[in-house]
């Protein structure tokens, strides 16, 4: 048993349980402790694996059948009755599909409804642009209200799911397929909705991610500094909406060269949201966006794609070269000195 | 190409030690009342090289700066026939340059004063009292961040070796409670020193004494840095591996031109 969140699984079962799954566990916790919790879901409960909630509650868990935009009114009707409902579909479906009902139906009211939206971003890569969401979390952080969380791993998926229980208003975690590799070994970091976590410290450049390139970024932070003898910062910028502005400011005031990667379309998310604040704080840096450029994503396994669009410990490497090799300083009179 | 480790003595002495003049001017009020309202161009000269060397040390109203061009006309010339000679003079060893410019002897007197005052540079300097101890931490920063960076520029084939493989990176000295901080940008084999703390971005390494009773043993050599850092005198942000580097170059420096 866990010591830090009273949990049934270890870190050490973290390791063969999909992010999904580990969502399914902490949920019946959850249920356990609160009364006010319902599942939802439409026709995905084992795909999502919300079923586990629904195997142990069953009476307060709904499969509303493949009918979308009807599971989140159904929610929202819930949310209105004092209970919480959390809600399980695709990415692609909670975030496209419903998406008038998530903004108006759920988002207009405010309501503590907690969606869990699996198969993020191309996750589910061989099951082609139908079901990829890359597009998600520009529509999500574009709507009022809503709390916007990309965990990088199935511990952390635990942490942002027990976080968004008392978390004031809806919440979309994006979660993936769920053969995702585990990157923390404990869930006592330090995770606190909106604010980022430091993986590695460094003063050359900072690489800012969410999801499954949290991971790859630490490798590559690892790879650097044995070959490149570079001093790389490495954030997880997890919460995308409400962001970590501060995190980010200092990433780029202290280290002034800044990447951001995501599995996502470069316009709109984790890339974009950094971008708003360098912009506003008039700070100069060398600044690149990396994710799935504004194309429908190449079909494929996962693993293929993530190289593909350099989101790879390789592709990241290979990135923060190119980076490194830019100017960012206004003066580069170097005869000029005292 | 490297220079010849002569020259590259001479080099640092010119660009790094004679801006710090400026310091002793402006922060000992003995020494800056002594050139109050003095105009004059002041120059030091090495003949006997392959090319010129050199600098002009220049009074306007009082205010010191050094003019690497040697473009005006002198008052006063102090000049050398080797660079060794030079070099030699400058670590306080009895050498007797060549003086022109008798007509203005009481500056020749003033000049040689302010040259006696920068042999509180010396290792065996040892000042007693706050102001000169602090004098003397202020000069040592802000010389050698610059003769680091001149160290690099004169082509010494490590420390080119060594900043050749480095991206943009600030290396940083302060000393706490005390505005006295100096930097050496380094990239790609390029460096350039700075006076103040570098405020664009954090350094790379942040080397901070703990004072001028946590520096002064330190920069003396008193006390070695890694025992430093145990007393907490000195305490270093960033890179150990890199500090102890810029730390070793340091102490490279120390030994050729003293």
């Amino acid at each position: 048993m866990s010591e830090v969140t009273g949990t049934t699984w270890t870190v050490y079962d973290a390791n063969s349980m999909s992010q999904a799954e580990i969502y399914g566990h902490v949920l019946c916790e959850i249920g356990d402790e609160r009364k006010d919790v319902v599942g939802l879901t439409a026709d995905l409960a084992k795909s999502t694996k919300i079923g586990l909630f629904g195997d142990k509650f069953p009476e307060r868990f709904f499969n509303v059948g493949i009918a979308e935009q009807n599971l989140f009114g159904v929610a929202a009707g819930m949310a209105l009755s004092g209970m919480t409902p959390f809600v399980s579909t695709m990415a692609a479906f909670a975030s496209m599909r419903a998406c008038e009902q998530v903004r108006t139906d759920i988002c207009y009211q405010n309501l503590n409804c907690k969606i869990i939206a699996t198969h993020g971003g191309i996750s589910f890569g061989t099951a082609g642009s139908t079901h990829n969401a890359q597009e998600d979390v520009a529509i999500m952080r574009s709507f009022p209200n809503m709390t916007v969380i990309i965990p990088a791993d199935g511990i952390e998926t635990a942490n942002a799911v027990r976080a968004c229980v008392d978390w004031d208003g809806p919440v979309y975690i994006r979660v993936g397929r769920g053969f995702e590799p585990t990157w923390y070994d404990t869930e006592d970091y330090g995770f606190q909705i909106g604010k980022a976590v430091t993986v590695s410290e460094g003063t050359d450049i900072t690489l800012i991610c969410c999801g499954v390139t949290v991971l790859q970024a630490a490798e590559a932070a690892k790879v650097l500094k044995e070959e490149d003898g570079l001093s790389v910062r490495v954030l997880n910028l997890h919460t995308i909406k409400p962001l970590d502005e501060e995190a980010v400011l200092k990433a780029v005031l202290e280290t002034r060269r800044v990447i951001t990667f995501e599995e996502h379309n470069i316009y709109g998310g984790l890339g974009s949201a950094v971008a708003d604040v360098i912009a506003e704080s008039g700070k100069g840096c060398a600044f690149e966006k990396v994710g799935l450029p504004d194309a429908f994503s190449l079909v494929g396994y996962p693993e293929d794609l993530y190289a593909h669009y350099k989101l790879d410990t390789n592709g990241i490497i290979e990135k923060v070269r190119e980076v490194m090799g830019r100017d960012f300083e206004e003066d580069e009179d170097w005869e000029d000195e005292v | 190409m490297g220079e010849n480790r002569t020259l590259l003595a001479t080099r640092i002495l010119l660009k790094a030690l004679f801006p710090v003049m400026k310091v002793v001017v402006t922060d000992d009020p003995k020494m800056g009342k002594r050139f109050e309202g003095v105009s004059a161009r002041v120059r030091f000269s090495v003949t006997g090289e392959a090319e010129p060397l050199g600098t002009d040390v220049v009074f306007e109203e009082g205010e010191l700066s050094v003019d690497a061009t040697m473009e005006g006309a002198p008052d006063v010339v102090f000049s050398f026939k080797t660079a060794e000679k030079f070099n030699a003079f400058m670590a306080g060893k009895p050498v007797i340059p060549g003086i022109r410019g008798w007509k203005r002897p009481g500056l020749i007197i003033k000049v040689v004063s302010l040259l006696l005052a920068m042999k509180i540079l010396m290792p065996d300097a040892r000042p007693k009292q706050e102001d000169k101890q602090r004098l003397k931490v202020k000069m040592i920063v802000y010389m050698i961040t610059t003769a680091l960076s001149q160290y690099n520029k004169g082509g010494d084939p490590e420390m080119s070796k060594w900043t050749g493989k480095q991206p943009d990176r600030i290396y940083q000295m302060s000393v706490d409670g005390e505005e006295i901080a100096a930097y050496v940008r380094v990239k790609a084999g390029k460096t350039k020193a700075g006076r103040g703390i570098y405020t664009r971005r954090r350094p790379f390494v942040h080397i901070c004494f703990n004072g001028i009773e946590g520096a002064l043993p330190v920069l003396l050599g008193d006390v070695e840095f890694v025992e430093a850092l145990g007393r907490q005198m000195v305490t270093v942000e960033g890179s150990p591996e890199y500090a102890a580097n810029l730390n070793d170059y340091m102490q490279r420096i120390q030994a050729l031109i003293v």
